[in-house]
């Protein structure tokens, strides 16, 4: 915890972990939310889905800017701090037994899933860099970067089709999910929104339906995924950009 | 900052914290020393509370002047009473101050401050923090003192142990020596006054209501250089204390304040569980015999009439152990909650019961010493001290001060209970000015002119009893040793004494001083050596132990804590009205008989290997002494006997002043 | 008959003989060692008492002389804090550590360790003084004007004092921050040549940059909600919101299940929490 970089962060300390917190939220938390209903539209078939990515698309060339500032950036500044954070404590939840020790020790090793978890689930589905030259020589070859938005479910389906991916997406929700609903509920201890033992204890109750309802809404989004037939999905996207087509 | 004037404090309780924050206001830089942290001192222990006149008696009756008789008559007019006056005076300022520093004090609904009712009055005078009011007090007082610390104003020496103070040719105290409990450095403090605040001497007892820092070691150094220890065998006994293999727990005065009755079954040794004894078996002795005072009488009584219910009547409710019943169950849990929270809960932790469920089992224990270091006032005309004046709280010893529990001069023969808080409070801001006074009438020449040399003699003198005792390879162990000691001096010295047990006990005390000279230190490390400072403290218990003996066994009477039964004014036995008052009348010439022979202050000074013991007039000028009749059979008779002799008294000053 | 039954003191199963391990270490930077000890069994014993025996005992389960455990006490009834320890793996005061209790969670042995975040001195007595430091840091007090007599203090209605009285019953013992696994251990060795007062000042700076803990935290809110104590209130929550301040706070809460007072620590910090922020908000738009 020492050298230049820490003392930065020692300083301003309190700011960085109040951003931290805010961010975990907004937006990442609330990008999380959305994109899980999102994705969980797929169930509703193919159709559905691609009206629905087409929506978040129609920014166009906008849409570079919004995703790194609202996205990328968020979500790096907040793993970067959350690593951070995590090296400055140490679990101890074997020694002292409590609930709440457990869900601080678990907040910090879902932290560390969701590290892996988005960063290789961004790289299979999207990318990470949209540059020609990337896709071509580092991303495709590896069976990466298998999202293509104007055929949302079909490549969707089509790069869930491998047998790891399920129950490594199934873990990455998880840990997500519960790293999302446990830091709900911190962060209202943090920012003093519950503030007596039993206020905590009702808002506990209330962060476990919200993760509860939210992983009911990312199961079914990768339950979709294996359902929905990649063939069939193509099909059905193909007709709607011939519908549209004939709109023009 | 004026070092010259820099004034040493030994101990950090109520009384040494409340002087440091008053010098520091007058602007003197303080050196703290205490055997702990501060903020763990002995005072944290109090539970009950501190006692001043207020709004709210004061339209019942109540006055400082009440408070202060009260004082006085429940500590059998040993006190100084000027003194003692001062101090029922401030009382209500000091609460107003500790209010401010922001004691969480309860409250009444209204938002002013609660009172209960305590042991030894008839009004509610007891301003308290739930049941851990000492804890409350002593933190609002580290807290102001952490603040001079950081003004540089404070430098706190905790973990140190105060070995001495160094006198130089004249006699004048110039400075401490004390030694660093981690290091083991011993270092010489010098200043232009030194206070002894060390509080109370319990562990000479063994087992006591005290903390372990009250070994009396403090006092004792000071006591075997010179200065003279007033009243040593005035020795609180307290009613109800939890048994216990290491400590004996204090079950606070408060219990029975808020309600809480003593009772034993009728039946000896009733096998039943306490709550289906029938009210009618039950031996609610205290409420009988004092109707009046009830559970609340002076704590020298209930200790005298709690042990007698076991030893000599058998009525302890247990075979094998003595205890009697201390009732709460009666009371609503919430309001027990509220009130007694703290100490209940002590109770179920180490009792394992839930007391208000069942009643507590409680045994009197050695709790508070009522003396202490000798200290002088200086009276004003109104009788009450003169602020500022160097000579209060001054020990025989010039330079060399004592105020809290160590100084004797407050509560005489017996302490009423939440008096003590007060006096070391009151005590330890009154003295503040009085130093002030002091260093500019020497102008700080202590420090400045004493030559390093003496420092360093009183260093190395030190340091080589410490080599010595590391050194010293004669095959008794300390800790052994301090059981005996507490033994010995718990069956001779505490609720009943007999002078052919006090003879037998010092006789014993000699022999085992003796053989703590010769004690094996099984720890012969130079880094915190818990070993070597346990010796020296023990080695330092036999002066004041033997002060304490000798003072009960030349004390051939009955006066507060201090009980011979062979020497107890009897009830009245005539029952013919004439005859009654005519032995009314030859218990109140014995009376004035005892006073006359009785009535003083008892001194010893150490000569080096015992102390010699002599008396001294105590000053009352302000309320005659009258017999304490707590429940005598023939009370009534006796006081009306004796207020006719009061008035004609006064009868006669009066027509000779003419 | 194997196993202590705690909640029969008088049952004849208990044992004769208490087993204990203790982690001893001579001084600062010393290596650690377990020494075995045995003492007779007592009823209503405590660990204090254990300790006691052993220290007259002065030898191991062996029979090795070896020099007395050192280890603080004072008030033996939990109100003074001295005695804090890890006992069976937990922190707690060794005076109200009941022997039949601790025997009831391990039969064999009993288990006693210095407390982890603060620097030993010697085998079970450490140095706590960064707690204290942190009282400092916040301002832990009521700003009054003088000692002198101004009459009685701020009026404060009993709901009020209900909240502030809990809090005013923290012993500084150091539970709390002993089990937080956001609150680290920070030692120092002397380094040689240094003065007393150096030695010091550079731990006191090395305290600055380290977590205050939620005792302190908790004593910020106790002041804060104090009508004098208020008015330096934005000092106690600048210094609240700087390094080491309440951020560090992970929320891990075992801070409240360990203190042995029930003080409400994680009811302070949501309110201290919920303050700072509202505190460091005005800072920035003020300056
Ligand atoms: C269990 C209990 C309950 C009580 N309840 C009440 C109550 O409700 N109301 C009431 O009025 N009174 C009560 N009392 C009495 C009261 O608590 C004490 O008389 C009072 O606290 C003494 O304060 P003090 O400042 O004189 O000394 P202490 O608080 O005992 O402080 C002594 C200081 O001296 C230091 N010291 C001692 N020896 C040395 C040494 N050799 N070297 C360096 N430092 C040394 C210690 O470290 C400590 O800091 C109670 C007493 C007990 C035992
Ligand atoms: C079943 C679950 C999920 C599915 C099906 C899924 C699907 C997708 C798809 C298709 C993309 C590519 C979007 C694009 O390139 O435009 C994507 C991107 C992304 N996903 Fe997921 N996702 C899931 C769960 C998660 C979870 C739990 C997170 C955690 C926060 C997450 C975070 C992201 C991020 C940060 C991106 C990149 C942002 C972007 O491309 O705009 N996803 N996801
Ligand atoms: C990418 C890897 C991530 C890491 C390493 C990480 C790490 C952490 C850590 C250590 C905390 C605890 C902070 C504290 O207790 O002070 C935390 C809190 C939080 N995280 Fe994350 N996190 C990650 C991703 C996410 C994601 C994807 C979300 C949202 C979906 C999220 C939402 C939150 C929230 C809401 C909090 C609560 C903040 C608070 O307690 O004030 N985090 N994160
Ligand atoms: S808050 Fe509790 S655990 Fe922490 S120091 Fe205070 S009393 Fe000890
Ligand atoms: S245990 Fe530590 S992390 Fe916070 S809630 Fe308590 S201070
Ligand atoms: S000795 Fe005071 S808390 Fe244990």
């Amino acid at each position: 915890m020492n050298g230049p970089n820490s003392s930065f962060f020692l300083r301003h300390e309190f700011l960085i972990r109040r951003l931290h917190s805010l961010s975990g939220l907004i937006p990442v938390g609330a990008y999380m939310v959305v994109h899980l209903l999102v994705n969980s539209t797929l169930i509703n078939g193919a159709g559905a889905f691609q009206t629905n990515v087409h929506k978040i698309h129609a920014l166009g060339k906008f849409l570079l800017p919004v995703e790194w500032a609202f996205i990328f950036l968020p979500i790096i500044f907040h793993a970067v701090v959350g690593v951070w954070i995590i090296r400055s404590g140490q679990s101890n939840h074997s020694q002292y037994r409590f609930t709440a020790n457990w869900r601080y020790t678990l907040q910090r090793w879902t932290g560390v899933i969701a590290i892996v978890f988005i960063f290789t689930h961004v790289f299979h589905l999207h990318g990470w860099f949209h540059a020609q030259w990337w896709l071509e020589n580092v991303a495709q070859p590896l069976g990466m970067a298998q999202f293509r938005p104007y055929n949302a479910a079909s490549t969707l389906a089509q790069g869930m089709q491998n047998y790891g991916w399920p129950p490594f997406y199934l873990v990455g929700i998880l840990a997500c999910v519960y790293h999302f609903a446990n830091g709900l509920w911190t962060m209202g201890i943090t920012w003093g929104l519950w503030v007596s033992p039993a206020g905590q204890r009702r808002a506990t109750l209330a962060c476990a339906v919200v993760g509860l309802l939210l992983f009911g809404v990312g199961l079914t989004a990768l339950v979709a995924t294996q359902v929905t037939d990649p063939e069939e999905a193509r099909g059905v996207e193909d007709r709607m950009y011939e519908s549209e087509d004939g709109d023009r | 900052m004026a070092d010259n004037q820099r004034v040493v404090i030994i101990g950090g309780g109520l009384a040494g914290l409340s002087a440091t924050m008053k010098l520091c206001e007058l602007g003197i830089p303080v050196d703290l020393i205490s055997l702990t942290q501060v903020k763990r001192s002995h005072s944290v222990c109090a539970q009950g509370g501190i006692n001043s006149c207020n709004e709210q008696t004061r339209q019942l009756g109540d006055s400082e002047w009440k408070h202060f008789d009260d004082t006085v008559y429940g500590g059998d007019f040993l006190q100084q009473q000027p003194p003692v006056k001062e101090m029922a005076y401030w009382a209500p300022k000091v609460i107003d101050l500790m209010d401010r520093l922001g004691v969480t004090f309860n409250r009444t609904f209204e938002g002013y401050l609660d009172r209960r009712r305590f042991g030894g009055t008839l009004y509610k005078r007891t301003a308290f923090a739930g049941a851990t009011t000492g804890q409350q007090l002593l933190y609002a007082l580290d807290e102001q003192v952490r603040r001079w610390e950081t003004q540089g104003m404070v430098r706190k020496f905790e973990f140190w142990d105060f070995l001495g103070p160094v006198l130089d040719e004249e006699g004048r105290c110039v400075g401490a020596v004390a030694q660093d409990l981690v290091t083991m450095e011993i270092h010489a403090f010098p200043a232009a006054a030194t206070i002894v605040a060390s509080g109370g001497c319990g562990l000479i007892f063994g087992k006591s209501t005290m903390s372990v820092f009250c070994n009396g070691s403090a006092v004792s150094r000071c006591f075997q250089v010179g200065a003279k220890y007033g009243n040593p065998e005035f020795i609180q006994v307290h009613p109800t204390a939890i048994p216990g293999s290491d400590k004996l727990r204090l079950m606070s005065e408060s219990a029975r304040g808020e309600g809480g009755r003593v009772w034993v079954p009728r039946t000896p040794q009733d096998p039943r569980p306490p709550k289906q004894i029938p009210e009618s078996e039950r031996y609610y002795f205290l409420e009988e015999r004092y109707p009046q005072y009830g559970n609340l009488v002076p704590r020298d009584i209930a200790t005298r009439e709690i042990f007698n219910i076991c030893v000599n009547e058998g009525l302890s409710v247990e075979k094998g152990r003595m205890a009697v019943y201390l009732d709460l169950t009666h009371i609503p849990r919430e309001e027990l909650d509220r009130k007694l929270g703290g100490i209940l809960e002590i109770y179920e932790k180490f009792q394992g019961v839930d007391p208000r469920e069942q009643p507590m089992k409680i045994f009197p224990a050695v709790h508070y010493s009522m003396g202490g270091l000798w200290v002088d006032f200086a009276k004003s005309s109104d009788g009450g001290l003169q602020a500022g004046d160097p000579a209060n709280q001054r020990t025989n010893i010039e330079g060399l001060y004592a105020i809290g529990e160590c100084d004797y001069q407050y509560h005489g023969a017996n302490r009423l209970g939440a008096n003590s808080l007060l006096s070391c409070i009151f005590s330890g801001l009154f003295v503040g000015p009085c130093i002030q006074t002091y260093i500019k009438q020497s102008g700080g020449a202590a420090v400045t002119r004493t030559p390093s040399t003496l420092f360093d003699a009183a260093v190395s003198a030190q340091q080589k009893r410490h080599e010595d005792l590391l050194n010293c390879r004669g095959g008794e162990n300390p800790y052994l040793l301090h059981q005996e000691l507490g033994d010995v001096m718990t069956r001779a010295a505490t609720v009943v004494r007999h002078n052919d047990q006090l003879d037998s006990a010092y006789a014993k005390v000699e022999e085992l001083q003796q053989r703590a000279a010769r004690a094996s230190i099984s720890d012969t490390g130079s880094w915190t050596n818990q070993n070597v400072v346990f010796t020296k403290a023990l080695q330092d218990m036999f002066p004041v132990a033997k002060a304490i003996l000798r003072g009960a066994r030349l004390r051939d009477e009955c006066r507060g804590a201090h009980y011979k039964p062979e020497f107890a004014m009897p009830s009245l036995t005539e029952t013919d009205p004439e005859a009654r008052r005519r032995e009314a009348e030859q218990w109140c010439d014995r009376f004035e008989e005892n006073n006359r022979r009785y009535l003083k202050s008892t001194i010893a000074r150490w000569n080096g290997t015992d102390p010699d013991i002599s008396y001294e007039d105590v000053d009352t000028s302000l309320i005659p002494p009258r017999p304490r009749l707590y429940g005598l059979v023939g009370a009534e008779i006796i006081e009306q006997v004796w207020r006719e002799r009061q008035a004609k008294r006064k009868e006669q000053v009066a027509t000779a002043g003419q | 008959m194997s196993a202590p039954t705690p909640a029969n003191p008088s049952s004849p199963a208990h044992p004769t003989k208490v087993n204990v391990r203790v982690l001893r270490q001579d001084g600062p930077g010393q290596p650690a060692y377990w020494e075995r000890h045995q003492v007779d069994y007592e009823e209503n014993m405590n660990v204090i008492s254990v300790l006691q025996k052993i220290a007259a005992q002065a030898q191991t389960v062996d029979g090795k002389k070896v020099a007395p455990v050192a280890w603080e006490c004072g008030c033996l009834e939990e109100v003074c804090g001295s005695c804090t320890m890890v006992i069976n793996g937990r922190v707690r005061q060794s005076c109200s550590a009941l022997v039949d209790s601790l025997l009831a969670e391990n039969a064999t042995e009993i288990e006693l360790r210095p407390m982890e975040k603060y620097p030993v001195i010697r085998d079970l007595v450490v140095d706590r003084s960064r707690l204290f430091h942190a009282l400092k840091r916040l301002q832990a007090w009521v700003p009054v004007d003088t000692y002198g007599h101004l009459g009685p203090g701020p009026r404060i209605n009993r709901p009020q004092q209900e909240e502030m009285y809990p809090l005013s019953k923290c012993m500084s013992c150091g539970c709390c921050m002993d089990a937080c696994p956001q609150y680290q251990k920070i030692e120092l060795q002397r380094r040689p040549g240094e003065s007393d007062e150096q030695y010091q000042r550079r731990k006191e700076a090395a305290y600055e940059q380290g977590f205050v803990g939620a005792a302190p935290i908790s004593q910020v809110v106790l002041f804060n909600s104090h009508p004098t104590g208020k008015s330096i209130a934005d000092g106690r929550l600048d210094a609240l919101t700087e390094t080491g301040g309440i951020q560090v706070c992970g929320n891990a809460q075992n801070c409240v299940a360990v203190c042995p007072k029930d003080i409400p620590l994680t009811k302070s910090i949501a309110r201290a929490g919920r303050a700072a922020t509202l505190h460091s908000i005005k800072r920035f738009l003020e300056k």
